[in-house]
């Protein structure tokens, strides 16, 4: 349980507070309304938060006892995610935005990458500053970004929030196809939309 | 990449003046503590005494010829100028209790015979390997270190002689011998060879080797009290000031010339030492100012880290992005610094050229060296400063 989140009533199918396991390969839809700690799962997975009672273990291992270097080896080939505000560079073009991630690992090739952008529709912003795209553009690329690493798992945090639900469904359609890949699971956090996807399972907060 | 998102978008101003006062730190630092170390050698060698060390005696008066004060220093005086936080050894010069005569032995050179003075110093005090200065009973000859004066007394004679005058090197070459003899007995008597190793234009008497000194007064003297009228007193570099105080303030008395070489290293040692002390406050303070500048980066670009982190970047990466770009700049500015040094120098040494300060061209190394722990140290704290500024974003 968070320990920002302890003091709110949660239902009893709400993760928090239960013992709950992701199995290798499932595709997951966690479902909660606003405020529920939606982001707050995203950012305890890959470390970035310890505020929490309870456990959090990975392949057997307790996360608390993970060091730095554990958590980059995760955050470069485990779990890879998209974040609620994307965290682009906005300074940086679409191509470099892409690059900075696809250079840890060297995953994709540029024709590989501009022609993920065109499934996506923006094969025209390549060379785009990110800060003067649209948000729908920015979370097409983040998608992208995410999927520029090898993981076990894929956690997309509110990811098609300023799509439609096409372009929405064009993207899931790409992660699914990245996911099988890698035989790979997902996490994809909701308010509510399935996106017209056949899910694993859906889980609560 | 990274250079793209960490070092793009900064405000280079703060950065420039603290590169420019980094600049101006080392370069003065370099150039101080070289002159520092080229005066204080300023003299070393040109003599066989070492180069802060003056003879002193206690100034005759009227009331000392009269015997109402004494002329000799007692142990416990020497004790009190030892004690003195300026001066580095007190060590008295001792002198013969018999009689000496020194003479020609050379079949190359006229004979010539004079009663002389002997005197001896401590080892520590001559610049003259260690190896040179000694002598026990049975050894082929006394090595000693002659007045110039002497040798100029010596040409004169020769010269009077019609034989051609000698060099410093070719005297070195000339056997001498010394006859050492009870005074009160003119039976005892006996020779020993002697050879010259060196020069002094600071003491009026002929140096010997300590145990030579001895082995005199132990079998030929007529009496075992030595008092003694002169002592040597080595002073701490660039405190000559306070020497020469201590030698009004206690009425003692020394060679002009000493005097003089000393005050004048004294002042232009005190002016570098000033210089280096501005020096290391400016270096210090533009090292902070760039350590500042570290961490107003590292704080303006928390987002770029934070994200570059949560991507999978490993945190000593960025923390060696940090440091190795700050170290570069340093030594970017030690490079200019260094280099401008060396124009200077250019300049300076014709100065004290100009000047009658014949001081060394060579390099002082011990300045390279000083720079060079100026940027280790930088180098350790850019990266220090570096790595807590990333770990905190982890």
């Amino acid at each position: 349980m968070p320990t920002p989140l302890a003091s709110i009533e949660h239902g009893s199918i709400s993760i928090w507070g239960s013992q709950v396991e992701l199995k290798a390969g499932e595709r997951i839809l966690l479902n909660a309304s606003s405020g529920k700690g939606k982001s707050t799962f995203t950012f305890t997975s890959i470390g970035l938060r310890k505020d929490y009672s309870g456990q959090i273990t990975y392949d057997g291992k307790d996360v608390r006892t993970f060091t730095p270097d554990d958590w980059t080896n995760i955050r470069q080939i485990k779990i890879s995610v998209v974040f609620q505000d994307l965290q682009l560079f906005p300074n940086l073009s679409v191509k470099d935005n892409l690059k900075v991630k696809n250079e840890l690992q060297h995953v994709f090739t540029e024709e590989q990458l501009k022609d993920k952008l065109a499934i996506l529709g923006i094969a025209d912003k390549w060379e785009q500053k990110c800060r003067l795209l649209s948000m729908g553009q920015q979370q097409r690329v983040a998608i992208i970004r995410a999927l520029c690493q090898p993981f076990e798992w894929l956690i997309l945090d509110e990811p098609f929030s300023h799509l439609d639900k096409a372009n929405a469904e064009i993207a899931l359609k790409m992660i699914d196809d990245r996911c099988n890949t890698l035989n790979a699971g997902f996490v994809l956090t909701s308010l509510g939309d399935d996106y017209g996807y056949k899910y694993t399972r859906e889980l609560n907060l | 990449m990274l250079n793209n998102i960490l070092y793009k978008n900064q405000d280079k101003k703060q950065l420039i003046i603290a590169m420019v006062g980094a600049f101006m730190g080392i370069t003065f630092l370099v150039t101080s503590i070289h002159y520092l170390i080229k005066v204080n050698q300023f003299g070393k060698g040109a003599d066989i005494l070492g180069p802060n060390t003056i003879i002193v005696q206690k100034k005759v008066t009227n009331s000392s010829s009269l015997n109402l004060t004494k002329t000799d220093f007692s142990p416990r005086e020497i004790e009190k100028i030892k004690a003195e936080s300026f001066i580095e050894d007190v060590k008295p010069v001792v002198s013969n209790n018999f009689d000496v005569s020194f003479q020609t032995d050379d079949p190359l050179v006229p004979y010539f015979r004079s009663d002389v003075f002997i005197q001896t110093v401590d080892q520590d005090f001559l610049d003259v390997k260690s190896v040179k200065w000694k002598w026990k009973k049975g050894d082929e000859f006394v090595p000693m270190i002659l007045p110039r004066d002497f040798l100029v007394m010596l040409n004169t004679f020769m010269s009077a002689s019609g034989i051609p005058q000698i060099s410093d090197d070719l005297a070195m070459d000339i056997k001498f011998k010394f006859r050492l003899r009870d005074p009160n007995n003119s039976d005892r008597e006996e020779h020993v060879n002697g050879r010259i190793i060196g020069f002094t234009n600071e003491v009026a008497s002929i140096l010997v080797p300590k145990t030579f000194m001895r082995y005199g007064n132990e079998t030929y003297a007529s009496t075992t009290e030595s008092k003694i009228t002169q002592i040597m007193i080595s002073g701490k570099e660039s405190e000559f000031g306070l020497v020469e105080d201590l030698l009004n303030k206690r009425g003692l008395e020394s060679k002009n010339s000493q005097m003089v070489v000393g005050r004048l290293k004294s002042v232009v040692g005190t002016l570098f030492l000033v210089v280096l002390g501005i020096s290391v406050i400016a270096v210090f303070v533009s090292g902070l100012v760039l350590i500042q500048y570290l961490q107003l980066l590292l704080s303006r670009n928390a987002y770029e880290v934070r994200t570059l982190l949560r991507l999978g970047y490993p945190p000593k990466k960025l923390v060696n992005s940090f440091s190795y770009y700050f170290i570069k700049i340093f030594g970017l500015v030690a490079a200019i610094g260094l280099g401008i040094f060396f124009v200077f120098k250019i300049f300076l040494d014709e100065m004290f050229e100009s000047g009658g300060l014949y001081i060394g061209t060579d390099v002082a190394w011990l300045a390279v060296f000083a720079l060079a722990l100026a940027y280790a140290l930088f180098a350790l704290a850019s990266y220090l400063n570096a790595r807590k500024g990333i770990f905190n974003e982890y």
